[in-house]
């Protein structure tokens, strides 16, 4: 009995680090040899910091029982806790609900703002639309009001009064560009980018689709050679990146852009909205995507909003093909086939295509 | 909400330094800097001030052993560690007594500390154990034992105390007491 209770303070007095270092290398000598001992210093050593963790939580929680003691907690719960009316806990506790639902009503008459403000516009544009056929003064279709073209002096009297762009559908002088450009009574010459001027004839209109095919009838014109475009068979996706040349001014200009829609003004399903830079004069251009094929031909642009064109889908162009007589075109442009330029960078692209592609001057 | 803790609210750095310090000052100011959040959040979800009281202090005995074995970095604001650590100690109170617990009203930001409350968790068994095994133990035997491990009395001191003739009687006393609480301890 003392000599457990001698073993017992020894091991508590190792444990805590108060023996010598004789006694301790000696205490440890007798821990090797006998495993009991070994056990029991062990065992101890888990009590003691299970002991000391109890002394040390009681101890905060006597701290924390003081501070809380300190404070008045009844004014406190009663500045915190649930207000006694319903409607206002209904509030406090569902403010974020509140919040996001006020902000869903801010933002819905927001939109039903702008909404209606926007079909307001668009009825703007559906009355220019409308204008489309009287050609004169219409900002809506891109056509070009030339003045005192310098190089025009050369061959003709008079000045053109409006400009489209054109492009070649055969190689034996077939051109096709938008209706409204050569809706009118004056005539029609196309200028390839060299600056030659060709005296061309109306050969088919389609005012409901908005194309028209123009003949070259000059005797100077000689065969185009094979065509490096084709024709897109199917539609556009949007967000497809595609590219106009175009003439609003003298010389070739380069538009690009993506697939915006795949409706035009108005839900119009025989065009593609594209978000691209068009001007007067791009009118009747071609609209190539990245591997050479022609999805539409530009026609229009919204008047009120920016980077908002219209281009009649490729499907329209080929209809206009096969309503003309199919012996009169030579080397005509493929349809739905690999177009040469595919795989060609943007520059090269637009190298080979602008000889095909032409300005349409109307007097 | 409208309410806002008062401006006595201690900034982080002053908590934890203080609370490394052993301030007893640093303590008590974070305990009466966050209890308003916690009774807030506790008198908002089912629960009463004594709740509030008993998870208050979980979480701040939670925080306070993070901060004193050196893993708490102030990667996060005290004040959200501590609605953190609260909240998910009363949610597991709730489910525990199988109250309703769909719609909690919070505060504040939310961390997750499972981790941490897990840990605190087991301590808690622990101290719950040593706890019920002093209890058991009855008089002088608990009294002895809390003199000497808890307040660090000298068996000289005990032996006074309790009018033991000598202190040899007291150390037998002690021992067998020893021998008993550990029995209770680990048995249990």
């Amino acid at each position: 009995m003392r000599n457990e209770i001698e073993l017992e303070a020894i091991i508590e007095d190792y444990l805590n680090g108060k023996l010598t270092a004789d006694e301790q290398k000696a205490f440890e000598q007798l821990r090797n040899n006998d495993p009991i001992v070994d056990h029991k210093v062990v065992a101890h050593k888990v009590f003691l910091e299970s002991m000391k963790q109890y002394a040390d939580v009681l101890l905060l929680k006597q701290q924390l029982d003081a501070a809380h003691d300190k404070i008045d907690v009844a004014a406190i719960s009663a500045k915190v806790g649930p207000h006694p009316s319903k409607i206002v806990r209904l509030f406090r506790n569902n403010k974020s609900a509140i919040a996001v639902a006020a902000s869903f009503l801010i933002l819905a008459m927001i939109m039903l703002y702008s909404i209606q403000s926007q079909t307001k516009q668009e009825g703007n544009m559906e009355l220019l639309a409308g204008k489309v056929s009287e050609l004169k003064g219409s900002q809506d279709n891109i056509i070009r009001t030339i003045n005192n073209n310098p190089r025009n002096r050369a061959t003709e009297s008079l000045p053109a009064k409006f400009g489209g762009t054109g492009f070649a559908i055969s190689s034996n002088g077939y051109i096709l560009t938008s209706y409204h450009v050569i809706n009118g009574k004056g005539s029609i010459s196309v200028q390839n980018s060299k600056g030659e001027i060709f005296k061309v004839v109306r050969y088919y209109t389609d005012p409901i689709n908005d194309i028209a095919i123009l003949k070259i009838s000059d005797a100077a014109f000689e065969n185009l050679g094979a065509l490096p475009y084709s024709i897109k068979k199917g539609s556009a996706g949007i967000g497809d990146a595609v590219y106009t040349l175009g003439y609003p001014k003298d010389d070739v200009v380069l538009g690009d852009g993506y697939v915006s829609s795949k409706t035009g003004l108005n839900g119009d399903t025989i065009a593609y909205q594209v978000a691209i830079p068009v001007n007067p004069g791009n009118s009747g251009g071609p609209l190539l995507d990245n591997s050479g094929n022609i999805v539409g031909v530009i026609n229009g642009k919204e008047s009120k909003t920016d980077g908002a064109a219209f281009a009649v889908k490729s499907k329209y162009i080929m209809e206009a093909l096969n309503a003309i007589p199919q012996d009169s075109l030579s080397r005509r442009v493929a349809y739905g086939k690999r177009s040469s330029l595919q795989g060609l960078k943007r520059n090269k692209q637009v190298q080979k295509i602008q000889d095909y592609v032409f300005m349409i001057k109307v007097y | 909400m409208s309410f806002k803790l008062n401006s006595s609210v201690p900034t982080d750095r002053e908590v934890v330094l203080g609370i490394l310090n052993n301030s007893e000052e640093a303590l008590n100011k974070l305990y009466a800097g966050y209890y308003p959040m916690v009774l807030q959040f506790i008198l908002n979800n089912n629960g009463d001030e004594d709740d509030a009281k008993d998870v208050y202090q979980e979480a701040i005995i939670v925080l306070y052993n993070k901060i004193k074995t050196g893993n708490f970095e102030l990667s996060s604001k005290l004040k959200t560690y501590i609605y953190s650590v609260s909240r998910r100690i009363w949610l597991k109170k709730l489910a525990q007594h199988s109250k309703k617990t769909n719609n909690i009203a919070d505060f504040e930001g939310v961390l997750v500390v499972d981790e941490d409350v897990e840990q605190r968790e087991q301590k808690d068994l622990q101290f719950d154990k040593m706890k019920v095994a002093l209890e058991s133990l009855g008089e002088p035997c608990k009294t002895i034992i809390q003199d000497f491990y808890i307040n660090s009395l000298s068996m000289q001191d005990i032996c006074e105390k309790f009018g033991y003739t000598n202190t040899d009687n007291a150390k037998t006393q002690k021992y067998k007491c020893l021998q008993r609480l550990k029995k209770l301890f680990f048995q249990s």
